[in-house]
C-alpha cells in the first residue's frame, strides 16, 4: 500500500481553492476509482493520464488505484487536474521524491503522448497558490510567463511529463526533438478595437459636444449615453474611447489579466492586459457570454472581460431585458454574481458603461421625424426599454445629431487629436487620484460615497443649483451625487481644484441632456 | 318637445338620456340633435316602436334591444359616478358646440345631451377657470417636465387642468396639477367605469378623488380611435384656452388645437428644439396666425384669463447703467479704456467730440461711477462691468 499526494487549485469564478491530490495503490483486484465530486471533464482524467504516463515510459499500476480530491465535497470541474493526479500516482509508485510534491501546486491537462498543455486561469490558480503559502508552482510550459507575473512563488514550466519528472527528481531533462506544436494550442484571437491603431477621433467629424463628452466620460470614468440617429458617429466615438484611458495600474492589470486567463484569450508570451480592455459584444449574443455563465464551467462574459476598461452596448436598446437587468448589480457593486443551480461563481466587473442607441426602432425620429414610421407607443416603449435603475447610473446622456455640411467641411483642431485628449484625460486622472491618495479607487465616478463627500465636498456656494433641482424633483439624491461626481471632473480637466459654479452648471448640461445647466466648454473648443 | 334652457331634466328623460348614451356614439350630431329638439324618453319611445326610420334609426333600435339600464347603472354606482345632464347646477356652458354642428368637416360632433361624472366637485363652475395642457404620447424629457410645471403653475394660480388621461404629455399635467394639490378634469374616451390607459388606473383614481373624471360614452364603453377624435372637443370646450406641449408632425393633440381654434378659443404652443421630432407638430401649430407662443404658466394665464386681469410681466434682460445714457455718452464711454487710463484729448478725437465736450461728459460719467481719473487719464472704472 503505497500513496502520493499533491496539490492543485480549485476555480471558482475568480477565487480558487486550494485542493489536495492524493493516490493510494493498493493490491486487490485492479480498478480504478476517483472521488470528490469530479465532473465529466475530471472523470475523463483517468484515460489522459493512463496514456500520457505509458507514453512517458512509466508504469500504470495493474493494481487497485484510488484517487481522492480534498475537500471531498466541492465540486471539482475542469481538465487541469491531469497533471496533480499523474504526479500523486507517480508518487505513489516511488518514482517520485514525495517531498519534491510538499508545498507544490500543479496544474495543467495531459496529451496522450505525455505532453503538457496550457489550460485556462492559471493566473487566478497561481494567485490562490500564493496566497495560501504554497512555494512552487507546476504549470505547463505555455503558461509559464503567465504564472511568473505573481511574485513570491516559484514556477516549473514543463512542456512535457517526462521533462517535468525528470526536473522533479533533481534530473538534467533529457533532450526531446522539438515537437510539433498543436495547432489548437495557438494563439488565441483576443479582443482588440478594429484599427486600434489608426483610429483617431479626429476621423470624428463635427461632434463637438459629444466630443467633450467622451473626453469628460474618460477622465472620470463616467458612463456614457449617446441618443441619435443611424449614421451619426455614435458607433466611431465609443469605439475610440478605450485609447483615450491611461495604462492599466500593476493591481488593475493583475485584476484583468485573471479575468482574461479564465476565459483562455491569454497570449503567450506577453500574457499580462496592461492597457483597459475593450468590450462591444452584440445585441443578438446570447445572454451568458454578455453576463458570463455557461455549460458546465462557469466563464466570465463580457462585462467581466471589460473589467477596468470600456463595455460599449451599441444599439442599448435591442439588447435582452434580462441583460439589462443584470447590469444592475455590476454597475452598483463593481461584480457580478452567476448563480445556478450547482453553485455560484463572482467575477468582477468594474467597467466605463457605453451605451448607442437609436432614438425610435426605425432610427428617423429626429428633426421634423418625417421619416419616421414608429407609432408613438412604439417610440414610448423603445425608450422605456432602458431601466429606470439603469438609466440613474448614466452620468452624461448626449444627444447625437448627424453633421451638418458645414461642419463636414470643418477641419477639427489638433487639440481634438485622440493623442491630446488622451493626455489631457490623463491630466485630469491625476488630480483625481491625488484626492484619493491610499484608496483602492481612483476616479471620481467609482469612489463609494462616504469616502467621496469626505474628500470631495462641493463648496457651499455652488452647490445651489443642485439643491434647486433637488427641491423641484428633478433630481433624485443619487443624481445630485452624481452631478456633484461631474462636477469634480469638469473641475479636474479644467485644471481647478475644486469646482466651481461654471463647472457644476457643465455637470447639470451633461447629466440632463442640455435640459438644465450650461455647456460653457462645448462652445469655446475648436 | 323641447327642454327650457335652466330646467332640471326629470328622473325619467335623465334615464333616457343615460340610455342614448349607450345607443347612439358618443357626439352623434344627429342623436344630439334629436334629443335636444325632441328629448331623449321621445326618441326611445320612437326607436322602440319602430317610428324612427332611416339606416341610423334602425342601427339604434338594434342597440337599444342589447342596452341593458340596469347593469348600466349598476357599473355607474360602482365606481360612485352620476349623471349631468343640461339644466342641472353643475351642467357646464357647452352651447359653442352646437354652432359647429354643421361645420363641413369630416369629424363632426354634436353638443352632448349629457356627461358621465366622477369626482367631488361641480364642472360647470370648474371650468370657468380651467385650461387645457395636452401633447404628444410619445413625449420627451423636456416635454414632461414643461407640461408638468405648466400645469403645476396654473393650478397654484387656482385654475383647474383639463387633458385627457393619456400617456405622455396629458399625464405630465395631470401629475403637475395634483403635485401642487390644484384641480385637474381627466376627459375619458372611454366609460367612466373604465381607466384607459390601463397604467394610469391609479393616476386616473387620483384625479377622481380630488378632481373630476368626465365621460360621453356609456359604461361599458371601450375607448376606440373615434371616440379619442370626438372626446378632444370636449376638452377644448371644457376649458378657457389650450396649450399643445409637444407634438410630432400627426399627433392626436392636434386635433383638440383646431377644435380649440374652431370654438374660438385662445391656442398656444411651447416651442422646443427644432432638432426634435417631438415639437415639430408645435412648431407648425405657431406658424398659423391664431396659434401664440408661451412660455411658462403667466403667459398662458395672461391669453385666458379675463382681459386685464392677469398680465404676465414681459420678459427683458437686466438693465444696466450704460441704457440710461444718450447717444453721445455711449460713444464716449465707448472711447474710453478699460484699464490703462488715456488723457482726454485723445479719448475725445476717438469719440469724435471736442475736448471741452469730452471733459463736461466724463464728469457726468464719473459722478455716475461709469469711469474714474487716474493720475491724468480716464480709464472705466474697475467696480462696474459694463459687458452687454
Amino acid at each position: 500500500m503505497a500513496t502520493g499526494l499533491t496539490y492543485s487549485v480549485a476555480l471558482d469564478g475568480i477565487a480558487g481553492r486550494l485542493v489536495c491530490v492524493e493516490a493510494d495503490i493498493s493490491p486487490g483486484v485492479p480498478g480504478w476509482a476517483l472521488s470528490g465530486l469530479p465532473d465529466a471533464s475530471v472523470a475523463e482524467s483517468r484515460d489522459r493520464c493512463r496514456a500520457a504516463l505509458l507514453n512517458s515510459r512509466q508504469k500504470w499500476p495493474d493494481l487497485k488505484i484510488t484517487v481522492g480530491m480534498y475537500p471531498a465535497d466541492l465540486r471539482k470541474v475542469g481538465s487541469h487536474y491531469d497533471l496533480p493526479i499523474a504526479l500523486a500516482l507517480l508518487a505513489a509508485q516511488g518514482e517520485l521524491p514525495a517531498a519534491s510534491l510538499r508545498s507544490c501546486v500543479a496544474f495543467g491537462e495531459l496529451g496522450l503522448d505525455g505532453r503538457l498543455r496550457s489550460v485556462p486561469g492559471v493566473l487566478p490558480a497561481v494567485l490562490s497558490a500564493a496566497d495560501n503559502g504554497v512555494e512552487r508552482v507546476i504549470v505547463p510550459a505555455a503558461n509559464a510567463v503567465e504564472a511568473s507575473l505573481i511574485d513570491g512563488v516559484r514556477v516549473l514550466g514543463v512542456r512535457s511529463l517526462v521533462e517535468c519528472i525528470a526536473l522533479l527528481r533533481g534530473e538534467e531533462p533529457p533532450v526531446e526533438e522539438e515537437l510539433e506544436p498543436w495547432l489548437a494550442d495557438a494563439e488565441p484571437r483576443t479582443v482588440r478595437p478594429r484599427h486600434e491603431d489608426e483610429a483617431d477621433l479626429l476621423d470624428v467629424r463635427g461632434q463637438h459636444l459629444a466630443r467633450w463628452c467622451v473626453e469628460v466620460a474618460a477622465a472620470g470614468r463616467h458612463h456614457l449615453f449617446l441618443e441619435g440617429p443611424p449614421g451619426s458617429g455614435k458607433t466611431m466615438l465609443a469605439e475610440r474611447s478605450p485609447k483615450l484611458l491611461p495604462e492599466l495600474e500593476v493591481w488593475q492589470s493583475i485584476e484583468t489579466t485573471q479575468v482574461h486567463s479564465l476565459a483562455g484569450l491569454l497570449s503567450r508570451d506577453d500574457p499580462r492586459v496592461s492597457r483597459p480592455p475593450y468590450q462591444a459584444p452584440n445585441h443578438a449574443d446570447t445572454v451568458p457570454s454578455v453576463i458570463g455563465g455557461g455549460g458546465r464551467l462557469i466563464k466570465p462574459g463580457a462585462i467581466s472581460l471589460a473589467h477596468h476598461g470600456v463595455l460599449f452596448l451599441d444599439e442599448a436598446l435591442e439588447f435582452r431585458p434580462s441583460v439589462h437587468d443584470a447590469l444592475r448589480q455590476p454597475l452598483e457593486s463593481g461584480e457580478i454574481s452567476i448563480r445556478r443551480a450547482d453553485g455560484a461563481a463572482r467575477f468582477p466587473a468594474r467597467f466605463q458603461l457605453i451605451m448607442a442607441a437609436n432614438p425610435c426602432p426605425c432610427g428617423m425620429a429626429w428633426g421634423k421625424g418625417r421619416e419616421c414610421i414608429c407609432v408613438p407607443s412604439k417610440r414610448r416603449q423603445y425608450r422605456e426599454r432602458l431601466s429606470g435603475p439603469v438609466r440613474d447610473r448614466i452620468d452624461i446622456v448626449n444627444e447625437v445629431l448627424p453633421v451638418s455640411r458645414a461642419e463636414m467641411r470643418q477641419q477639427v483642431g489638433s487639440s481634438g487629436s485622440s493623442q491630446q485628449v488622451a493626455a489631457r484625460v490623463a491630466e485630469a486622472r491625476l488630480r483625481a487620484k491625488a484626492r484619493f491618495a491610499e484608496l483602492p479607487w481612483l476616479t471620481n465616478a467609482e469612489v463609494p460615497g462616504f469616502e467621496f463627500r469626505r474628500r470631495c465636498p462641493l463648496p457651499a456656494d455652488v452647490t445651489r443649483p443642485i439643491e434647486d433641482l433637488v427641491a423641484i424633483g428633478r433630481l433624485t439624491q443619487r443624481g445630485a451625487d452624481r452631478v456633484a461626481r461631474l462636477a469634480w471632473t469638469v473641475a479636474d480637466l479644467g485644471g481647478r481644484d475644486r469646482p466651481a459654479l461654471v463647472d457644476v452648471d457643465e455637470a447639470l448640461f451633461l447629466r440632463t441632456r442640455g435640459l438644465h445647466g450650461t455647456s460653457a466648454v462645448s462652445l469655446r473648443r475648436a | 318637445m323641447g327642454l327650457e334652457t335652466g330646467t332640471v331634466v326629470s328622473d325619467a328623460e335623465r334615464a333616457a338620456r343615460m340610455l342614448m348614451s349607450r345607443v347612439a356614439e358618443p357626439g352623434d350630431v344627429d342623436a344630439c340633435r334629436l334629443v335636444r329638439e325632441f328629448s331623449a324618453s321621445e326618441l326611445v319611445e320612437r326607436l322602440r316602436t319602430g317610428r324612427q326610420g332611416r339606416a341610423k334609426g334602425q342601427a339604434w333600435a338594434a342597440r337599444l334591444a342589447a342596452a341593458d339600464p340596469e347593469q348600466m347603472r349598476r357599473a355607474a354606482d360602482r365606481v360612485g359616478a352620476r349623471y349631468l345632464a343640461p339644466g342641472d347646477p353643475d351642467w357646464p356652458d357647452l352651447a359653442e358646440l352646437r354652432t359647429l354642428e354643421s361645420a363641413p368637416r369630416d369629424l363632426c360632433a354634436g353638443e352632448p345631451f349629457g356627461l358621465w361624472v366622477r369626482g367631488p366637485l361641480a364642472l360647470g363652475s370648474v371650468v370657468e377657470s380651467a385650461v387645457a395642457i395636452v401633447g404628444a404620447r410619445a413625449s420627451s424629457d423636456y416635454g414632461d417636465y414643461v407640461a408638468g410645471s405648466l400645469a403645476a403653475g396654473c393650478a397654484a394660480r387656482g385654475w383647474a387642468v383639463v387633458s385627457g388621461g393619456a400617456y405622455g404629455i396629458d399625464a405630465a399635467a395631470h401629475r403637475g396639477a395634483l403635485a401642487a394639490e390644484g384641480t385637474t378634469i381627466a376627459v375619458l374616451a372611454s366609460g367612466i367605469d373604465r381607466l384607459y390607459p390601463a397604467g394610469h388606473g391609479g393616476l386616473l383614481e387620483n384625479v377622481a378623488s380630488t378632481g373630476l373624471l368626465v365621460s360621453e360614452a356609456a359604461p361599458g364603453c371601450s375607448p376606440t380611435r373615434l371616440r379619442f377624435l370626438v372626446r378632444n372637443r370636449l376638452i377644448a370646450a371644457l376649458s378657457r384656452g389650450t396649450v399643445v406641449v409637444e407634438a410630432a408632425l400627426r399627433s392626436g393633440s392636434l386635433n383638440t388645437a383646431r377644435w380649440a381654434r374652431d370654438l374660438g378659443r385662445p391656442l398656444m404652443g411651447v416651442p422646443g428644439p427644432v432638432t426634435s421630432m417631438t415639437s415639430a407638430g408645435v412648431h407648425e401649430l405657431l406658424r398659423q396666425p391664431e396659434s401664440v407662443l408661451v412660455t411658462d404658466a403667466a403667459e398662458v394665464l395672461e391669453l385666458v384669463a379675463p382681459i386685464g386681469s392677469a398680465p404676465a410681466p414681459v420678459k427683458r434682460g437686466e438693465r444696466i447703467p450704460r441704457d440710461d445714457l444718450d447717444e453721445v455718452s455711449q460713444r464716449l464711454l465707448d472711447a474710453v479704456p478699460k484699464v490703462a487710463p488715456a488723457p482726454v484729448a485723445s479719448i475725445a478725437v476717438c469719440a469724435d467730440l471736442g475736448p471741452a465736450q469730452a471733459l463736461e461728459r466724463l464728469a457726468a460719467l464719473a459722478q455716475r461711477g461709469l469711469v474714474i481719473r487716474v493720475g491724468g487719464g480716464w480709464r472705466l472704472s474697475p467696480t462696474r462691468s459694463d459687458a452687454p
